[in-house]
């Protein structure tokens, strides 16, 4: 049975991006349904009960981290957005935002509602300009239409919505550095605890979720949450998701899917199969390029959150990036390497200088100048930034180091042996 | 009726120590099997701190907010699985703290590997050699080995990030206590940290260099050489210096500091931490105030003009100089009264100064009016810098001759230029050269004593000039705006034949029938204490390291 699309149902019609179509497709029934007979708490317990992982990368429950804000109400409650899409191969929020910016505002409001905030922050990559246009005249259409603003739908709940736009840095996309950012300062990340459900944005209780997470609570509060946990694989990973395949792939783009698909069903089916039938698949990376990577003989896994912690990897963002025969791992980690040393925001020891150093040993061995001790090295090196660092930007590093080198020790040690890359002539990537 | 139960035998103690009993205050905990009761709120640093252990840090500033940054106390906590930072973790009740485990002392390896991959290596050229946490923490905490073979990162050096502060990026460690400083303490916000990763730099705003009151304090928190104070830099190293401690005598907040000394010279002045007077920090102006020592022409010896007036100004001895001074003003006495004898002293000197001038000047000598002159300049700062620029006003109203007082001052000086006043004894003041007389009013004078450390104007025109010991040379007490006493400390040999003021008085004093033996600064201040009630039980002994707070009425 063909899977019918809940989160793409829009994308790709004409016109999906603007709200006459979202209305003429069913959309906002969800939140006139639960503004008109449900509470915020009811909200809460439903989001509960579907089951709903947040898709952001660490796949914590969304309606527990809703619970976590504090019973009182002294200070007002914030809904950040998190929409600073950046990590390497994720592109799925991107795609909500531009085709279907309707059913992540209608989530947006339900979930505002039912953590009781009245002023909502859309956190958005700055490199999204096109997202960023789209998304604002969403914002404008549903002022005007009253899904936005004073007494919605003659409810008497009130939401603002303010669209912030980052400025480009990955680290902005960590919940508390995006705080900081969004607070006008820089982007650093904040030591915790206190947790932002406690102390937030502005010091207030704040909440931040992902996009797709939010689109997910829009399919909640249209079909409720019995129907939504009979999605995927019950009862820990229910839902529809969104996967990103990227690399060696005929096909590459976001498939939606029901958590648990199998990865070689994404890769194969969706994804038309590898690019060039000469190379079979050496490794995949399935949850974005801070997940640990797995090799061709371990892809015979489910997607989902707890299949891939069983299978030495994790979820993160399901962006799967897919590497042929033709990939030098060495290559391929210097490639992340670089990233991470450009993104490191600076702020604590083992990072700062952390993944510089990963860069220069790389690189040596990639060119050929690579000592017998570096590959050891590189492992210790990543050991000591794990863990030790302020927020999982270390861990982001730390995880793609150790296990490309483990997983492909023999690579590395062959790039001192024989001085250089054995794969430099063929590789298909530059 | 049910018989009495036997009492319970109390379950048996855990094994290993016992956490002590907290208050409802307080927490209770072990770090190293050590148990520890601290405050709520206390971190588990400062816990660790209060029980005599070090946990070592970088970032972490009492005087700051917490950053977190450098990872340099990450320590290991019962039940959580990841190492946590000491600086920003709460101690709690029943909290399991090891400082010492194979783990934490692996992790504190890397991080010193981490901080030194970057880092020049320039110790034999840079200023904070011998008082580098770099330094230290590699000796006590690192492996004594980099296995970093790269080219480092490279950053602008020795440059000028404000008038006083030199920065060399290459050395700095990323921990932001300058930039914290700015922006908590100065609450000037010069410094930020600019670009990411390994390419993170400090520095500034275009257009506005590090140039506050306070930037000293950057260098001294900065636990690196990356922050150098220009004034100092290549003047001595560091273990060469005694830090002798004292307080400032720039103002009327009287910080405490340490006088900094090598081959008799004041190097620098860097703030002691005092809590109740200048937490731990100093302004700019404080800490080059040991500048003029050197820079000013000093009175090497006692100078008296020939006898003919109007001859030039000639080197004395001690006991000469003393006896000409006594003889012109008692001869002025002679011709036009005791009302035409006055006094100036400056409320810069110590309580024990202002003390024997009282008793040499007004009681035994006779002379009937002594005026203070106020040093007043800009306003009160939110910090420290008070407009009250003299050290010791507080002292001079409660043991001296008075508080400062512009008027009575005027009125002395308006006399002399009438020609009403034909002695004038001027103790540490230069009235000339702060304008307040011109130097034909003062010609007129028949007898002119100036006591002062260096060539004045004032002391230039004298009949006799008497040389008295700068800042730092001689000890005495100074007392603050909010009534603090606290010691200042001989940290120099006097210059050639300089005294200390209290003495030269007693000598002048004692051609008058001074009695007291006054054989030192601190039996003056036991008279002090003995006769001005504000001082009752205090002695130099007693106002220790911090000072004590006298008694006002």
């Amino acid at each position: 049975m063909p899977y019918e699309p809940l989160l793409l149902r829009n994308a790709g019609k004409p016109g999906s991006e603007t709200i006459d179509a979202y209305l003429a497709s069913g959309g906002y029934q969800g939140l006139r349904r639960v503004l008109k007979e449900s509470t915020p708490e009811k909200m809460v317990e439903e989001v509960k009960a579907s089951g709903l992982r947040g898709r952001g990368g660490a796949g914590f429950a969304t309606g527990v981290k809703w619970g976590f804000l504090p019973k009182t109400r002294d200070k007002p409650r914030y809904l950040c957005i998190n929409a600073d899409e950046s990590e390497p191969g994720t592109f799925k929020d991107r795609l909500l935002i531009e085709k279907d910016p309707h059913l992540v505002l209608e989530g947006i409001i339900l979930s505002a509602y039912a953590i009781e905030c009245r002023t909502a922050f859309f956190y958005i990559r700055g490199e999204f300009h096109q997202g960023c246009r789209v998304f604002q005249r969403a914002v404008d259409e549903a002022y005007a239409k009253g899904f936005l603003g004073k007494n919605i739908l003659g409810s008497g709940y009130d939401l603002d919505l303010v669209l912030y736009r980052g400025a480009g840095a990955y680290i902005c996309g960590e919940e508390t550095a995006l705080l900081e950012s969004l607070e006008g300062k820089r982007g650093l990340p904040r030591i915790k605890p206190p947790f932002p459900a406690i102390v937030g944005l502005y010091g207030c209780p704040t909440i931040i979720n992902n996009v797709e997470t939010l689109a997910n609570v829009t399919l909640i509060a249209e079909r409720g949450a019995a129907w939504y946990a009979t999605i995927g694989r019950p009862p820990k990973n229910t839902g529809p998701k969104l996967y990103c395949l990227s690399g060696h792939v005929k096909r590459p783009g976001v498939y939606e899917a029901p958590l648990g698909v199998p990865l070689m069903e994404l890769i194969e089916e969706r994804a038309g199969g590898l690019l060039r039938p000469d190379r079979p698949l050496k490794a995949v990376v399935p949850g974005g390029s801070s997940m640990r990577i797995l090799p061709a003989s371990k892809c015979d896994v489910l997607m989902d959150f707890d299949s891939l912690v069983a299978a030495g990897s994790m979820l993160g963002s399901a962006a799967v990036i897919v590497m042929d025969a033709g990939t030098c791992m060495v290559w391929a980690l210097l490639s992340l390497a670089r990233f991470y040393a450009h993104e490191s925001c600076g702020q604590c020891t083992p990072c700062r200088e952390g993944t510089g150093w990963f860069v220069k040993i790389l690189e040596r061995l990639e060119a050929g100048q690579g000592r017998p001790e570096d590959v050891d090295l590189l492992t210790d090196v990543a050991n000591k930034v794990e863990g030790n660092t302020i927020c999982p930007f270390g861990e982001a590093i730390a995880w793609p180091v150790q296990s490309y080198v483990k997983t492909f020790r023999e690579e590395y040690e062959e790039h001192v042996r024989r001085k250089g890359c054995p794969l430099a002539a063929t590789a298909t990537v530059s | 009726m049910a018989e009495p139960k036997e009492p319970q035998q109390p379950p048996s103690p855990p094994p290993g120590p016992a956490l002590p009993a907290a208050g409802p205050d307080d927490v209770s905990l072990l770090i190293d099997d050590r148990p520890v009761v601290v405050r709520k709120g206390t971190t588990v640093l400062q816990a660790a701190e209060q029980a005599g252990l070090l946990v070592p840090h970088y970032c972490y500033h009492a005087g700051l907010s917490i950053a977190g940054n450098c990872r340099m106390c990450l320590v290991e906590i019962e039940k959580a699985p990841k190492l946590q930072i000491g600086c920003a973790t709460a101690a709690a009740q029943g909290m399991v703290v090891r400082t010492q485990t194979a783990r934490v002392k692996s992790t504190r390896e890397a991080i010193m590997e981490f901080l030194l991959i970057n880092h020049p290596l320039d110790c034999p050229i840079c200023d904070q050699a011998g008082e580098c946490r770099l330094q230290q923490y590699e000796a006590a905490y690192g492996a004594g080995r980099s296995r970093f073979n790269e080219e480092k990162v490279h950053f602008p050096k020795r440059y000028d990030i404000g008038r006083n502060v030199v920065f060399d990026a290459e050395r700095c460690i990323k921990c932001t206590r300058c930039v914290r400083f700015c922006d908590e303490v100065s609450k000037t916000h010069e410094l930020a940290l600019f670009d990411r990763g390994d390419h993170a730099i400090i520095g500034t705003f275009p257009g506005r260099p590090l140039d506050n009151p306070y930037s000293g304090n950057t260098v001294d928190i900065c636990p690196v050489g990356a922050l150098t104070w220009k004034p100092f830099r290549f003047r001595a190293r560091v273990w060469f210096l005694r830090d002798v401690p004292s307080a400032c005598a720039g103002c009327a907040r009287g910080c405490s500091v340490n006088l900094a000394t090598y081959n008799n010279r004041i190097h620098r002045i860097t703030p002691r931490q005092n809590m109740q007077v200048n937490r731990f920090w100093i302004c700019d102006a404080g800490r080059e105030s040991h500048a003029p020592l050197s820079e000013r022409p000093r009175l090497a010896g006692p100078r008296a003009l020939a006898a003919c007036k109007g001859g030039p100004q000639q080197e004395a001895a001690w006991e000469e100089a003393l006896d000409r001074a006594a003889e012109l003003l008692r001869e002025t006495a002679k011709a036009h009264g005791s009302g035409a004898l006055a006094g100036i002293v400056s409320a810069r000197l110590s309580v024990e100064d202002l003390h024997l001038a009282r008793k040499a000047l007004s009681e035994a000598a006779g002379i009937p009016r002594l005026g203070v002159p106020p040093h007043v300049e800009g306003e009160d700062d939110h910090l420290l810098i008070r407009r009250d620029r003299t050290p010791n006003s507080k002292g001079a109203a409660l043991a001296g001759p008075g508080a400062p007082h512009a008027g009575r001052v005027k009125e002395i000086l308006e006399d002399v230029a009438a020609g009403r006043v034909r002695a004038l004894v001027v103790v540490g003041e230069d009235p000339l050269g702060d304008g307040l007389i011109d130097a034909a009013a003062l010609g007129r004078l028949d007898a002119l004593i100036v006591i002062d450390w260096w060539k004045s104007p004032t002391a230039e025109a004298a009949h006799v000039a008497l040389p008295s010991c700068g800042y730092g040379e001689c000890e005495g007490v100074l007392v603050n705006f909010e009534g603090r006493a606290q010691r200042m400390r001989a940290a120099l040999r006097p210059w050639a034949e300089a005294e200390p003021t209290w003495r030269i008085l007693r000598e002048l004093g004692r051609r008058f029938g001074l009695a007291g033996e006054y054989p030192t600064a601190s039996a003056v201040f036991d008279e002090v204490a003995a006769t001005v009630p504000a001082f009752a039980g205090l002695s130099h002994r007693a106002l220790g390291g911090l000072g004590a707070v006298v008694k006002e009425a």
